[in-house]
């Protein structure tokens, strides 16, 4: 009979130079068949017990009623969706183009390309490319990253009629991260700021041409935009 | 002129003024005055009407049952449950009813037809005949048998029929081996129900539906019988639990393993007749439960104390017997969104080494507190 695990037996446990605890796990004696009853029946009114706290209080319940409630929809903290990459309130990024998320991603859903800056003279990413069509959403990414540039956004509503419109660019502009703009005098960090705004990122990179010819909202031609290599898949 | 009765009883059973009256007029006996006096039509018509009146009241209660068992099951678990169909989806029953009666009727190519066809009616036909012998109100019973209990026992076991032969007609392993589970356990719980019927008998001496109820017009018998009767009651409860194949006893349908068991193979209006006859068959458990233990459509009495019982009359006898089937009803949609499912021998060694030697010694308890008249009120 236990009451809970701290009655339970605890063994001190020398492995070489590692010393551990071992928990005996608790054993029901089942010698009475009055006390084993009685433990029965308290273990059944404390998980009835449960259920009906759970009953009686209607602000436990977290049911979210989505297409009403679409304006007030609270998304969990951890909830992962859209991979972003942090921006400070100067509009400016952290990601330095290393391409340790790159590497570690399991599916080959993440393809950067970096260049060597000219105002800066240092590796800065040109475009960061994130394929939501095969991401897995496992956050290794996230998890990797050392210079802390990517998060993840809840904005679920991501249907497209095209699955090609799923491959996005994250970086907003290809340019060295805030830590190294920062780090530039006043004249250089301008020329840099403004270099940035020429080299604006639309969103959609995917693979260019749409099938067959057709045009797409919001997915440029081949070529308009950016001439490097679009996500991986093959154009027509 | 019975007829008559029977009408103005109905107008004032809202009142209970009748809760004294001792003559029971059933719908039984109506048909039978008039079909002595050989009227034709007011035999058929009082054959009729309580049909069309028992298939509306079986349909409006299996629904209700169906969304209330949704509620209480989503809001045990953190859910809402369905609120599209209706304010808080109170119309989603109706539309899966539709949504049941429009889909196709299949039957496996290999299953025995005739059985597959017949066994979500015969499920049927036992609800419907155990619905018979209920006492609702004073006067609204269809008929008082004078063996009531034991009907009521017996009609219980035609379920098992239909469990089945659905098992064994629809030709499949998993629908078999749940038809098979259901029959160990409906048959090895059946021994408990009956022992605890029982004690019911050794203390009222009548198997008459209205004169148990009658009897606890001092107090229930719950109260009066102490414990023995909370003994039987809870053994009666269990055990019906496992014949109505409910969580944590419902290894017959256990998703998990045997994908719904028996009614695997079944899909519209028959799936929904063994689904209708589940959901009746808890109501019928329940007001058994209420008819022998908790008094009937009897309000709240106790012997002596004048104040209160007058006080308790203020209600009317079916809003009593409702009230206290839905509260056996909500206990049990309670149990069965905790507990987990048992294992089969764990059902058998509850049954065989539990709860039937507890109903042997509760037989030897009840006769001894019945012959030295150790109950309250005796």
């Amino acid at each position: 009979m236990f009451d809970s695990w701290k009655n339970s037996k605890v063994k001190e446990v020398q492995y070489g130079n590692l010393q551990a605890t071992a928990v005996q796990a608790p054993v029901i004696e089942r010698n009475n068949v009055f006390s084993t009853t009685a433990f029965a029946f308290k273990s059944l009114w404390t998980g009835l017990k449960i259920t009906m706290y759970y009953f009686l209080r209607p602000k436990t319940i977290v049911t979210q009623q989505y297409p009403e409630n679409r304006e007030t929809l609270k998304m969990p903290e951890r909830y992962r969706h859209n991979l972003k990459l942090k921006y400070n309130e100067e509009g400016l990024h952290n990601c330095t183009g290393c391409k340790i998320c790159e590497t570690h991603c399991p599916n080959a859903s993440i393809i950067i390309e970096s260049t060597k800056g000219e105002i800066s003279k240092k590796i800065e990413v040109d475009s960061y490319v994130w394929r939501q069509d095969s991401c897995t959403f496992c956050n290794i990414c996230v998890l990797v990253c050392p210079f802390d540039a990517l998060e993840w956004n809840p904005d679920f509503e991501s249907t497209v009629y095209d699955r090609r419109l799923l491959v996005t660019q994250l970086n907003k502009y290809a340019g060295p991260p805030a830590k190294v703009i920062g780090k530039m005098d006043d004249e250089k960090k301008e020329s840099q700021l403004n270099a940035n705004k020429e080299k604006y990122r639309e969103k959609y990179i995917g693979p260019n041409i749409p099938m067959n010819g057709a045009t797409l909202a919001g997915v440029s031609k081949l070529g308009d935009s950016m001439d490097k290599k679009g996500g991986g898949e093959s154009n027509v | 002129m019975k007829s008559l009765i029977f009408i103005v009883s109905l107008l004032l059973i809202s009142t209970g003024l009748l809760a004294e009256i001792p003559q029971v007029v059933t719908i039984a006996s109506i048909v039978e005055t008039h079909y002595q006096n050989q009227d034709i039509f007011k035999t058929l018509f009082f054959i009729v009407l309580p049909m069309i009146g028992a298939l509306t009241f079986i349909t409006v209660l299996a629904l209700t049952l169906v969304y209330l068992e949704r509620k209480i099951a989503a809001h045990f678990q953190c859910r809402l449950g369905p609120m599209r169909v209706g304010f808080h989806g109170i119309l989603q029953p109706i539309a899966d009813a539709i949504k049941l009666l429009n889909k196709e009727d299949l039957i496996p190519k290999d299953a025995d037809k005739l059985l597959h066809f017949i066994a979500p009616f015969i499920a049927m036909v036992g609800t419907v005949l155990g619905m018979v012998a209920i006492p609702f109100a004073p006067n609204i019973q269809v008929i008082d048998l004078d063996i009531g209990l034991l009907y009521l026992a017996a009609v219980s076991g035609i379920g098992v029929f239909a469990v089945l032969l659905a098992g064994w007609g629809s030709h499949n392993k998993w629908s078999l081996l749940g038809a098979m589970r259901a029959a160990a356990q409906l048959i090895s719980y059946e021994l408990s129900i009956t022992i605890v019927l029982v004690v019911v008998v050794l203390f009222t001496g009548s198997l008459k539906l209205s004169e148990i109820i009658y009897q606890q017009d001092s107090l229930w018998w719950i109260f009066k019988g102490h414990i023995v009767s909370v003994i039987a009651f809870f053994i009666f409860f269990t055990a019906s639990l496992a014949e109505l194949n409910r969580t944590p006893f419902d290894l017959p349908e256990g998703e998990a393993e045997l994908g719904a068991g028996f009614h695997t193979e079944y899909s519209g209006m028959r799936f929904s007749f063994f689904f209708l006859a589940e959901f009746i068959n808890m109501f019928l458990a329940c007001a058994l439960m209420t008819t022998i233990f908790f008094g009937g459509w009897l309000p709240f009495h106790i012997q002596g104390l004048d104040a209160l019982n007058s006080v308790m009359d203020l209600l009317p006898p079916l809003a009593w017997f409702m009230l206290k089937t839905s509260t056996l009803i909500f206990l049990m949609m309670w149990i069965r969104w905790t507990f987990p499912r048992l294992r089969i021998d764990q059902l058998m060694k509850l049954e065989w080494k539990f709860l039937l030697p507890l109903g042997l010694i509760n037989i030897v308890l009840a006769a001894i507190v019945v012959s030295f008249k150790w109950y309250f009120f005796a």
